[in-house]
């Protein structure tokens, strides 16, 4: 795959006011899976918006790298060097060696839009990807792949999300139609540590301990598990009628947590799950919230509404400011350390 | 993500100029017995076609008519070919970005590999490296991509990976694509094809086939192209009346529905057997068709099919519903197919159930008009079911986008109540010749807790009767329909196109029976089978029925046709008191087409002619049978 004009790789979509001149230069480089032209789009024609993949520049600025893919819904990154890295797109799983300039289709045919990709940070080798159909695994940085799936169910494997435990290689909780499962061998078996009626949307690990997971569920409210993902308990004081998109912890301060809903809008607790607020004061009417994340540099609130815009508080949603990308589908945020010089 | 040919639509609905197949009166549909004869009519349609399409061009301005289909038409007919050059290089600053946009492409691209100037053969290369090609997510969109992907491949052999959008060497491309391919192929000659009977979406297989078994170097693809044409044709051929496709599809539109003749199937019937007439604009893509059709013809058994029928007869087939990711024991359940096909009238039906979500057509009695054109010559019933679990179960998506993006994308009817497309979780069919059950169970709570019968302008002598029967007649057909519960009518509104806002009126009513446990009962005849109207009306009164609502809908009726019919929703029918055995059901079963599950072998037969397409062997085997007796 090559190169996208260099000229749209230079566009500034947005710039945010607090990395402007003179701000502290974040340690992270944040990028953006998404679509702006999400409603309507007809294939065979000419995109006349830029999507998939968008960084975060040093003035504060989105800038779109590479190519111009409409449906990447999320991305990892080799640890080793960020400019390694999957994206789980429409056609399968792309990968890059050079920080998205350019892509390969790294899975075949029989691989149809993966939802989510993860690279084991303890053997960055091994790539997982969550698929409709079940869970794929690389072994040699996206050039091959297999199916990896003793132990999930013959059907009810619809796998929406993987990720991987950072303090063990081989570690994976899949967020899957029938459950949450866990691997600890690689993906060679998994077992079901908590069964659900329907799809498990995300799974996240605690950045400060990890023995705490949570889960956003499409219709068990929010589950979390204190012991490495073995055992989960749904999480008190968050609605189960509708679906939760995904969750976000604040790298910074362990308490703060944000929960994304197309119903419910933002949710959040400043006390580690105990109690939740919406937060949708100053968020558009709809607060249709796609995805939340939690800046590691500034513990800035984000919130992605659908087809609306990007959301930024500075005060963990008590206000929001629009952020700009109007008309976005923010498919997800990813916080990678900044690469070494 | 929805895909849809907006190219087509733009296309059919500017064209109908000075297009004399569809300004014509209809074609003759008896068989045309002289072989030369035959295969003039054809080349001669199919000139008819290139001739149109050139003629529109405007060479003073080619930015508004040389797309690529009228650069495929003008390279093979070797005229303008600067120019075609230039419009190339033009068009491909610009690509597209799917499979609607790689077919056009590669056609253009073979069709002038030896006549557009280099610089106009490098900016197609050149788009194929720089411009992302999303797969899709459905059978067509593949098929039309790897085909594509595939045919690119072996014009460009040998290139390093930085030559593709993929970021795949050519030689990667090509065994991915042959991967796919042979796997398609495989399935549908084992299984059945995925969207089985498809009215427009028909070009997308037979276009990417043609140009298979035209273009590719494979002597093996070549063969599987045209023995895939044969298989696609053969089915069409025996599922049409007079020409005109009828009876359930894995995916229609409001106006297929309807006006049946209306789709891209009329324009291959129109081609390759000449009985119908052309759609307006050649459908859109049929355009893309015509350039290489002159190196396809349909052998005569498929002909025959298609245009001699002197017996009435039941075939009964399989399919496999759409991928469902979520809430099914299997990825794609069989769907077992009955169509009865008489001189007057079709009838025919899938066992009911979600199959396409959103575009799904379960049953219909169609009847023949001697001029199909504007005619909405069927009759059917539907639950109009809407909701985000079927939508999750078939797209990998969250329960609460979908539905609206379904009617932003070319699906504007999926979340209204008075849609007429689309399958059901609550409906279960049973047809037995000329008679359809058709049970609704909707469970309380549903989005829209009806059942909807379509009732055409054309019927006459609309006639509702004491008894509860529904009668009416559809050119020389008799219908009766026996809804289970009340109703009330509604006028039918129609949106006017995929992408249509607006719902317009364009006759017909629909019938509305606001009941959740509910039923359609349809007995059809032909007008010559009964001295008058009366009597087939006192015929179909007189005729046991017992039916009940309660627990679940239950029908025990003696047809037409003499026949014990006993059908509970959820439960096996029986015929005469023999429960139907679906897991018996061939592939293909009938006096015309046969196959086993899992042969990848079809025998088809019309008198003595017999046609084996076999993919076990890769052989097209031809005979003409003993006379009948000896």
């Amino acid at each position: 795959m090559n190169r996208f004009p260099r000229l749209l790789a230079l566009l500034p979509l947005l710039v945010l006011p607090a990395f402007a001149a003179g701000a502290a230069t974040p340690a992270h480089d944040l990028y953006l899976f998404g679509t702006l032209n999400s409603r309507g789009r007809v294939a065979g024609s000419r995109d006349t918006a830029l999507n998939g993949l968008f960084r975060r520049a040093a003035d504060g600025s989105f800038a779109h790298c590479g190519v111009n893919y409409p449906a990447m819904l999320a991305g990892s990154f080799d640890p080793r060097d960020v400019r390694v890295g999957y994206v789980a797109a429409l056609s399968g799983v792309l990968s890059t060696t050079d920080g998205g300039q350019t892509w390969r289709i790294a899975t075949g045919w029989d691989v149809t839009e993966p939802k989510g990709v993860c690279v084991d940070p303890s053997a960055p080798d091994t790539v997982y990807a969550a698929l409709p159909d079940g869970v794929l695994v690389s072994a040699d940085r996206g050039r091959t792949w297999a199916r990896r799936e003793h132990g999930l169910p013959a059907r009810g494997k619809y796998t929406q999300v993987v990720t991987v435990d950072r303090t063990r290689a081989g570690r994976v909780l899949a967020g899957c139609e029938t459950g949450i499962y866990l691997t600890e061998d690689g993906a060679r078996s998994w077992r079901v540590v908590q069964p659900t009626r329907e799809t498990v949307n995300d799974l996240q690990q605690s950045p400060h301990d990890p023995q705490l997971w949570l889960a956003a569920t499409q219709s068990a409210g929010a589950l979390v598990s204190r012991d490495g993902g073995r055992t989960w308990q749904a999480l008190p004081g968050v609605p189960s009628a509708r679906a939760l998109y995904n969750v976000a912890f604040d790298p910074a301060r362990p308490a703060r947590i944000a929960l994304a809903s197309w119903t419910y809008g933002l949710l959040t607790s400043e006390d580690g799950g105990a109690t939740w607020t919406e937060r949708n004061a100053g968020l558009p009417a709809s607060h249709q919230v796609w995805r939340t994340a939690i800046d590691p540099d500034d513990g800035r609130l984000y919130a992605a509404v659908e087809s609306e815009a990007l959301y930024l508080s500075g005060d963990f949603g008590r206000t929001w400011q629009n952020a700009g990308l109007p008309g976005s589908r923010i498919q997800s945020f990813a916080f990678v350390p900044k690469a070494q010089p | 993500m929805t895909f849809k040919p907006l190219a087509l639509l733009m296309l059919t609905a500017a064209a109908a100029l000075a297009q004399p197949s569809f300004e014509a009166p209809p074609p003759p549909t008896a068989p045309v017995a002289d072989a030369g004869r035959r295969q003039a009519d054809y080349f001669q349609r199919v000139d008819e076609v290139l001739n149109w399409r050139a003629a529109r061009i405007d060479l003073k301005d080619p930015a508004k008519s040389l797309d690529m289909g009228a650069i495929a038409v003008l390279l093979t007919r070797n005229e303008h070919v600067d120019l075609c050059s230039q419009r190339v290089i033009a068009l491909m600053k610009e690509p597209g970005t799917g499979p609607f946009w790689m077919f056009p492409t590669v056609c253009v691209a073979y069709a002038g590999r030896d006549r557009l100037s280099p610089e106009a053969r490098s900016a197609i290369r050149e788009a194929w490296r720089t411009a992302r090609q999303l797969r899709g997510d459905t059978e067509n969109h593949w098929v039309m991509y790897y085909a594509s992907l595939y045919l690119m491949a072996e014009l460009y052999p040998d290139e390093p990976a930085a030559s593709w959008y993929s970021g795949k060497t050519s030689a990667e491309n090509l065994a991915e694509a042959r991967g796919f391919l042979l796997h398609w192929m495989d399935l549908t000659t084992t299984v059945g094809q995925g969207e089985y009977n498809p009215c427009h979406y028909i070009g997308e297989y037979a276009i990417p086939l043609l140009f298979l078994s035209t273009w590719s170097r494979d002597p093996e693809m070549r063969q599987r192209g045209h023995m895939m044409l044969d298989w696609l044709f053969a089915e069409l051929a025996n599922n049409t009346l007079n020409g005109v496709l009828r009876g359930p599809n894995s995916r229609a539109d409001e106006g297929t529905a309807i006006e049946r003749w209306n789709a891209l199937t009329s324009y291959f019937c129109w081609l390759l057997f000449g009985n119908t007439p052309a759609p307006a604009g050649y459908g859109g893509w049929g355009v893309y068709f015509a350039p290489l059709a002159k190196n396809y013809q349909v052998p005569e058994v498929i002909y025959r099919l298609a245009t001699d029928r002197p017996d009435d007869y039941v075939q009964r087939d399989r399919a496999r519903t759409r991928r469902r990711w979520r809430y099914s024991d299997e990825l794609s359940p069989a769907v077992y197919k009955t169509n009865y096909l008489r001189r007057d009238y079709a009838v025919g039906s899938t066992q009911g159930g979600l199959i396409d979500p959103i575009q799904t057509h379960a049953w219909d009695v169609t009847w023949a008009e001697p001029d199909p054109r504007g005619k909405h010559n069927t009759l059917f019933s539907l639950h109009p079911h809407s909701s985000p679990r079927a939508m999750q179960a078939y797209f990998s998506t969250y329960p609460e986008a979908m539905i609206t993006a379904v009617t932003f994308e070319g699906k504007p009817s999926y979340d209204s109540p008075d849609k007429i497309l689309g399958s059901s979780p609550f409906e279960r069919i049973f047809q037995d010749l000329d008679t359809v059950v058709a049970l609704y169970d909707i469970p309380p709570g549903e989005r829209f807790p009806q059942v909807n019968g379509f009732f055409s302008k054309d019927l006459v002598n609309v006639t509702e009767s004491p008894s509860g029967w529904i009668f009416a007649q559809g050119g020389n057909t008799y219908l009766a329909y026996r809804p289970l519960a009340p109703y009330h009518w509604i006028p039918y509104l129609h949106y006017a196109g995929g992408w249509a806002k607006e719902k317009l009126p364009v006759g017909g009513r629909l019938l509305v029976s606001p009941h959740l446990k509910n039923g359609t009962i349809v007995q059809a005849a032909s007008a010559a089978e009964f001295p008058s109207f009366a009597a087939f009306q006192a015929a179909v009164t007189a005729l046991p029925l017992q039916f009940s609502l309660e627990p679940v809908p239950t029908v025990r009726l003696t047809t037409l046709r003499g026949r014990q019919i006993s059908f509970t929703h959820g439960q096996t029918p029986s015929v005469n008191g023999t429960p139907v055995d679906y897991a018996a059901w061939k592939l293909f079963e009938g006096p015309h087409l046969n196959a086993e599950v899992g042969g990848r072998r079809l025998t088809i037969t019309h008198g003595r002619l017999e046609r084996v397409l076999d993919f076990n062997t890769l052989t097209i085997t031809d005979r003409v049978l003993p006379p009948a007796g000896r």
